[in-house]
């Protein structure tokens, strides 16, 4: 541990940039009367490099949701294994090392967008003068600066969704999971806000997991798009994007876009 | 020349209480009428409205020290502060066991039910009971009010706990918050409104309690007067003070405690008058 803090590339170099890994995981949900079994993923791999913006898409019930929950230590895998740099997603959520974007705001109604952005780092033991600091910031990354003080039920759909992300931000997770987080929101709002999003994870440069089923939002964002497909649950395809960075929405009227989304699209097993 | 929108102006809350006030008026006095004309001792069944408002300002002694007036308001204070002490208690009790519960499921399972059973048996059944254990009929009425009490506050914050949706726990999860943590910020927090609809229940439950156990046994209160009144040991009128008395008391417990809401819970109050101005979303 004392040579790895002296030789950070020493990391580098063994985890071979790799944060996340999955090996066969499979996890099966019990069907209602118990007797049968539901298999919401089958065996899946994955490497997930540091810093790397990967999206898994697929229609419902093809269990990206599943996925990332697996990786958030919310649901425990059937059989297989999933490390987080080189720990149990158990232990690295101990540590508060997960930012979690769910697919509602899920903000407190009883506090204000700035004491919810306060919220995680409450629980960590951050000092109030800190916390103002930090508060400030990230406020100021999602221009809610002005609406600090304001009750999630004064605010829009889209501005708490980003209260949501600066609550996730506000404690400098190494892993950012996001969960649908833009899916409930209008098309406009939800473009500005991939825009933001990529503004943002280019400056924090943190590993984003974004579960979506819009493709072309998959496409946009991404460095890989994960293609699950459904009964069973299974990963179908990993399709590169290499579209170039930084990326604004004018990116989506070429036809190397409207390539890679056919690509994507026609990734998809069964349905 | 302004048109007056009739169809708002019926169908406001304003409009529809002075409705209901004077609808009552016309029908009591319409009754009083009747019961004049048919009975003896009239003031017995049904006075008229009149008859009670002048009995208040009435300076006549009822007894050999007090008014009829006089009498009410001693008495209503006896009965309030017991009410009072008992709805704490319970709420506190009620509040207790819901925690509790929340906390051990085989708490829940273990005391839930009976609790059910407690909250069955008539309060009039009840009293002689609690009596008979607490041999003290002021302690008694204060037992009583809180029995009352705790039920409601229980099951309404119990409920409010298990409202709590999904991903709001999975958040507090996904920051490894303790127990302690998860109900200081979560759940505490979230099943306020709970609570006080709870508390909105028992108020005037406590205090109407706090009255019928009076009936049972002397050493003032609202209940005993009430009694006494009844059975013509002195005038006739504070009965009817008393029962125009309680009504307004329950009603204030009921607001006490909707103002108590408010002034805990300020983002409700927020989001009614948000509703229509929800800010605009940034332009970037």
């Amino acid at each position: 541990m004392q040579i790895a803090r002296k030789l950070p590339e020493a990391i580098t170099e063994v985890n071979d940039g790799v944060e996340i890994k999955i090996e066969n995981m499979s996890v099966r949900f019990p069907e209602r009367n118990g007797k049968y079994t539901v298999d919401a993923l089958t065996n899946v791999n994955l490497e997930i490099r540091q810093g790397e913006f990967i999206s898994l898409v697929g229609p419902s019930g093809c269990g990206k949701t599943t996925l990332l929950r697996a990786i958030a230590d919310l649901q425990q895998p059937s059989s297989g294994s999933i490390t987080v740099r080189g720990q149990t997603p158990r232990e690295i959520r101990l540590q508060k090392k997960f930012g979690i974007v769910f697919q509602s705001p899920v903000l407190y109604d009883w506090r204000t967008a700035r004491r919810n952005v306060c919220m995680p780092m409450e629980l960590m033991g951050i000092p109030k003068q800190e916390r103002t600091a930090t508060v400030n910031e990230m406020l100021d990354m999602v221009n809610l600066l002005d609406f600090g003080r304001k009750y999630p039920s004064q605010l829009s759909g889209g501005m708490q969704q980003r209260v949501g992300i600066a609550r996730a931000l506000a404690i400098k997770p190494e892993i950012l999971l996001m969960d649908e987080p833009f899916s409930a929101l209008d098309e406009f709002t939800k473009e500005k806000l991939n825009e933001e999003l990529l503004a943002i994870w280019s400056k924090a440069k943190k590993t984003i997991v974004f579960v979506t089923h819009n493709i072309s939002e998959s496409v946009f964002l991404s460095d890989r798009v994960v293609v699950l497909s459904p009964h069973p649950g299974r990963v179908s395809a990993v399709v590169d994007i290499n579209l170039p960075r930084p990326r604004h929405l004018a990116i989506k009227d070429t036809p190397e876009f409207s390539a890679l989304v056919a690509k994507v699209r026609n990734s998809f097993e069964g349905v | 020349m302004k048109a007056i929108n009739w169809k708002k102006f019926f169908s406001s809350p304003k409009w529809v209480t002075v409705a209901w006030v004077v609808g009552l008026i016309i029908v009591w006095e319409i009754g009083a009428t009747i019961v004049a004309g048919v009975k003896r001792t009239p003031e017995n069944v049904l006075p008229h409205l009149y008859q009670i408002i002048g009995s208040i300002f009435s300076s006549q002694k009822a007894n050999s020290t007090q008014t009829a007036l006089q009498i009410v308001l001693s008495n209503a204070w006896l009965t309030l502060e017991r009410a009072g002490i008992g709805f704490l208690l319970g709420a506190l009790v009620g509040f207790l066991l819901a925690l509790l519960m929340s906390l051990f499921s085989a708490v829940e399972k273990m005391i839930f039910p009976y609790l059910m059973i407690i909250q069955m048996i008539p309060i009039l059944g009840m009293a002689p009971i609690v009596l008979a254990i607490t041999k003290d009929i002021d302690k008694s009425r204060i037992v009583i009010a809180a029995i009352l009490t705790f039920y409601p506050v229980a099951t309404n914050t119990l409920s409010g706990f298990k409202a709590v949706e999904k991903e709001k726990r999975e958040l507090m999860y996904s920051y490894a918050a303790n127990r302690f943590e998860i109900y200081r910020k979560l759940l505490i927090p979230s099943c306020l409104p709970y609570l006080f609809t709870g508390l909105k229940i028992a108020a005037p439950m406590a205090i109407t309690a706090s009255i019928l156990v009076d009936t049972l046994q002397g050493g003032g209160g609202l209940g005993c007067m009430m009694s006494q009144s009844l059975k013509h040991a002195m005038t006739i009128y504070v009965f009817w003070q008393i029962v125009f008395l309680s009504a307004i008391i329950g009603i204030l417990s009921y607001q006490l405690m909707a103002w108590l809401e408010k002034l805990v819970s300020p983002y409700s109050r927020n989001r009614k008058a948000s509703g229509s101005e929800k800010a605009k979303e940034l332009e970037p």
